[in-house]
């Protein structure tokens, strides 16, 4: 008995692990779908259905340990970077995030000018002759009217009852509402349109005040246009998400939509010179930023490995000393560093004597950006090339010594280019990092400084990340299409480097 | 037997992600519910209210949520869709053209008599093409104040406040003479801005000026070189291009005069400094900078629309934050100064107060459409800040920067009052 239990208790745990994923997955499901996160749903079902089939039957031993690994790759890797590639084609910016059917609704409802008198009346909401009415008071000018969605008529003030705020409440064939019964009627009091003077309407704020208003701009949906109804203009779709003026482009009707443009953000980056030089800027300083980070990180930290590596006393005291800048958490010794430039408070300027604007001036901020970033990351180098310095003979520098090379040559001509042979992926994947190292830019500096008054769209210490970041959240106009773009830009120079440092170091042969 | 026991644990898999999937799903808001968004003060104190008094629109119940921050309930008002939205934010004013544009928030009429509540510059931030999206709730404002214990009198000029600065830096150790402690180098230094002849737009009978530059570069230029600027066109340290230490070099007595916020004086008279609160006096006696008056607002979703509660969210807007009694029952709590001419009158702290009458001396409606810039140029907000750096920090010359900072204002006023 108890044998037969320890025998089945593996898959006895398995379904219930199972069961209880199925649980969770499908309770993600029935919420995705009723949140109409179709695509969200729709993967949580393909990932059920995979689940289900790989650990319920043997068709794949090895799927049953790639499996987990896949799907979180699919939900997290490849479905942010898909994401990412479709909306670079889609103009998706403030203004243009909701769908074509929403922009039309709502731009409908929108479209609605009220009279030149900006004619309200306090109302009752009610039913006349069974049907949904208001019973209208314009108390200033001791105005009563019945309205209904066909009919208006016009009432004596001494055939109501009226309160103490001139407001009629009661009228023969006119039934209030209750309270109750209003907040059940509130779509129809939102939406219906009492009749009131030609092209002119009585629309409800609320179930007690009513507004005269008409319909300015009326849908056509044949024609997929928008008509202005007092001037005769039109509205067409002008491909870019909006609604256009068919005789001034410059002049659209808002909210506008999601809409494909395919490959223009990418055009943009080349053919726009307003994006284009920007950018071009950026890159290059992203470059040159990525690029002396992993030379002087690298050259302070070989530095003092070498010291490191001599015998000296209070060696290990040292050592833990210069490995503390590392440990520490990055995004708190930014922030203190920026507190040390600060200008008037700042420690760096208090010891120097200076009144230097560090975050003010191009130049100096970028001496301060590199600055911090080589006190955060020589200590990764000197553990990096201590440990590399290990692993070279020193057969190799006695024999050089023996020979009667002196110790700067066999640093220059046996140390360092072993090193360099050991280290060179590091290098490559330290400068990837710094290509995208979007903490350091963005608590040190912001990207600034930019002078706006010159015209300057990028800050002198934006790097393409930290630019990526400020087209999509960073001003009134959010470009999220145009940020996607840049992104998938990101993304192939990173994954090219990455893939010239993993081919580098050789990692794939060894799977070959 | 193998397959006996797969087919029973298939069943009960799915028997059990039926059952538990159903009962996990989130239960779904009541159909007559009105949701209100609110950041982490307001979102509480709004509950309390809500708490005490719930009947404001009968036949719905009132729901607050309440978000940890402000740019908690921002981000959260960015990511709302048809399902998740609410159907009243209380947020900023420049949330207004940004909202209206994605279609997030929609118009409402309110009668004359709710209107007449307000004073009409409070409309300005809430609306955007014409359209109103909402009421106004609490107005912010600043002004300035003056340590009583380093200046006896309040000053008359500008001139006077830059004399005494001078006068006094090394003896008394003077940080700065004037500094933004409250609002920012861009929001709160419009009124030095001001003081020294610029705007970012000039008003006229309750409207925008755009007949006239509202910049006269030379005229600015003259004042800067006379005020803030030494004989070799660098500051002479009367008004920093920065905020950061402002507030506490106030408390500490380091600087005689400082811009703060209305939401702050609390903070200043805990310290024991009166509430001397006053406009940024001009270059010549009589006149004052001007200075944003802006007002946060309680704002109508579309969402509303899609949930079936439109008319519920209007009248909560009319009866509970347009009306005096509604108003009044929230900044009990709440201790803004409110924007409902009613609640005013009911105001009880001085300092409240004295903001209120420095602001009908010289405020100006804030104008998000013309002030957040458009296409293709810069927005008031990082153009002001820019020019103080270049002016008192690079050392530029105020002439040219003040010319550039003019077009673009010039281009601003253009294309926002189209908006308006």
């Amino acid at each position: 008995m108890l044998e037969n239990i320890f025998r089945h208790l593996p898959k006895v745990l398995k379904y219930v692990f199972l069961a209880l994923t199925f649980s969770i997955l499908v309770m993600f499901i029935q919420s995705a779908f009723a949140k109409k996160e179709y695509e969200i749903g729709a993967f949580l079902l393909l990932a059920v259905i995979a689940i289900a089939i790989t650990y319920l039957t043997n068709l794949s031993i090895p799927l049953k340990f790639f499996l987990p690994g896949i799907l979180f790759l699919s939900a997290f890797v490849i479905g942010p970077i898909l994401y990412t590639v479709v909306m670079s084609t889609f103009q998706y910016q403030t203004g243009n995030y909701i769908s074509k059917s929403q922009a039309i609704e709502r731009v409908q409802m929108l479209g609605i000018a009220p009279d030149e008198a900006n004619t309200t009346f306090d109302v009752v909401v009610g039913t006349y002759k069974n049907q949904f009415a208001i019973l209208a008071s314009d108390s200033l000018n001791k105005r009563y009217l019945i309205s209904t969605t066909s009919e208006r008529i016009d009432l004596a003030s001494d055939l109501l009852t009226i309160n103490e705020n001139g407001v009629a409440i009661k009228s023969s064939d006119f039934s209030p509402a209750t309270s109750d019964e209003i907040a059940g009627l509130d779509r129809q009091i939102s939406t219906t349109r009492f009749k009131y003077d030609g092209d002119y309407f009585i629309m409800l704020e609320g179930s007690s005040v009513g507004a005269v208003a008409r319909q300015v701009l009326n849908y056509k949906a044949s024609e997929d246009k928008f008509i202005n109804l007092v001037d005769g203009s039109q509205f067409v779709d002008n491909g870019r998400g909006n609604y256009a003026n068919a005789g001034n482009p410059e002049d659209i009707l808002q909210p506008g939509w999601r809409s494909p443009i395919w490959f223009s953000h990418y055009l943009d980056l080349v053919k726009d010179e307003s994006v284009r030089s920007p950018l071009f800027t950026v890159f290059i300083w992203t470059v040159i930023f990525a690029f002396l980070t992993v030379l002087t990180q690298f050259a302070l930290g070989l530095l003092v490995a070498i010291a490191m590596n001599k015998p000296i006393w209070g060696r290990r005291v040292y050592r833990s000393i210069f490995i503390l800048p590392y440990a520490m958490p990055s995004i708190m010794s930014i922030l203190i560093w920026g507190g040390m430039f600060n200008t008037e408070f700042g420690a760096i300027n208090a010891l120097l004597g200076t009144d230097i604007a560090w975050f003010q001036n191009a130049t100096f901020a970028r001496v301060a950006v590199i600055m911090v970033n080589l006190w955060l990351g020589f200590p990764y180098f000197y553990l990096i090339t201590s440990g590399a310095m290990q692993a070279i003979p020193s057969e190799l520098s006695e024999a050089a010594a023996i020979d009667g090379a002196s110790p700067r040559q066999i640093f220059a001509r046996i140390t360092l280019p072993l090193l360099l042979k050991i280290v060179t992926p590091l290098l490559i994947a330290s400068f990837a990092f710094n290509f995208n190292n979007f903490n350091l830019i963005y608590l040190l500096t912001g990207g600034g400084p930019r002078n706006e008054l010159d015209g300057q769209i990028a800050g002198a210490t934006d790097i393409l990340i930290s630019y990526t970041y400020k087209i999509a959240f960073g001003s009134n106009i959010q470009d999220l299409g145009l940020a996607s773009a840049i992104s998938v830009i990101i993304f192939i120079i990173i994954a090219s480097i990455s893939l010239y440092g993993v081919r580098k170091s050789k990692v794939l042969d060894s799977f070959s | 037997m193998q397959k006996k026991l797969i087919a029973k644990g298939l069943a009960s898999t799915l028997v059990l992600a039926l059952v538990a999937g159903l009962n996990i799903v989130p239960a779904q808001a009541a159909d007559k519910e009105l949701v209100v968004w609110a950041d982490e003060t307001r979102g509480p104190n709004l509950t309390k209210v809500f708490a005490a008094k719930g009947d404001w629109v009968s036949g719905y119940k009132i729901t607050v949520k309440s978000f940890s921050s402000f740019d908690a309930l921002k981000d959260a008002v960015d990511k709302a869709t048809d399902l998740t939205g609410p159907d009243i934010i209380v947020g900023a004013n420049d949330w207004v053209p940004t909202g209206a544009k994605n279609g997030k928030l929609a118009p409402i009429t309110l009668p004359a008599s709710v209107k007449a509540r307000f004073t009409a510059n409070n409309f300005f931030d809430l609306s955007y093409k014409g359209s109103l999206y909402g009421v106004p709730l609490d107005i912010n404002n600043v002004a300035m104040v003056y340590n009583e214990e380093l200046v006896k009198n309040a000053p008359k000029t500008l001139g006077e406040m830059v004399n005494y600065y001078k006068a006094n830096k090394d003896k008394k150790k003077l940080a700065a003479g004037l500094c933004i402690a409250g609002g920012g180098t861009s929001w709160g230094a419009h009124s030095v801005l001001s003081a020294l002849g610029g705007a970012a737009y000039r008003m006229k009978n309750g409207a925008v000026d755009s007949s006239k530059a509202p910049i006269d570069p030379a005229d600015l230029a003259k004042n800067i070189k006379t005020y803030l600027l030494d004989a070799n066109g660098k500051s002479n340290g009367f008004f920093p291009a920065t905020d950061t230490g402002c507030k506490d070099n106030y408390l500490d007595g380091k600087v005689p005069f400082a811009i703060i916020g209305n939401w702050e004086w609390q903070d200043y008279m805990g310290r024991g400094f009166q509430m001397n609160l006053m406009p940024v006096p001009g270059v010549k006696a009589g006149s004052y900078g001007t200075m944003f008056g802006s007002v946060s607002g309680a704002m109508l979703t579309s969402y509303a629309a899609k949930r079936g509660v439109e008319a519920g969210a209007k009248d909560l807007l009319i009866n509970f934050f347009a009306s005096t009694a509604g108003a009044t029952a929230y900044q009990s709590i709440e201790l803004r100064p409110p924007a409902e001419k009613g609640a005013q009158s009911k105001v009880e702290f001085t300092a409240q107060q004295n903001f209120g009458k420095a602001a009908s001396k010289a405020g100006i409606p804030q104008i998000g459409a013309i002030l957040n810039g458009t296409t293709g140029s810069k927005s008031y907000w990082d153009l002001l800040p820019a020019f103080w750096t270049a002016v008192l920090v690079n050392g530029r010359d105020p002439l040219t920067e003040a010319t550039k900072m003019n077009n673009y204002f010039v281009k601003n006023i253009t294309a926002g009052v189209k908006d308006l």
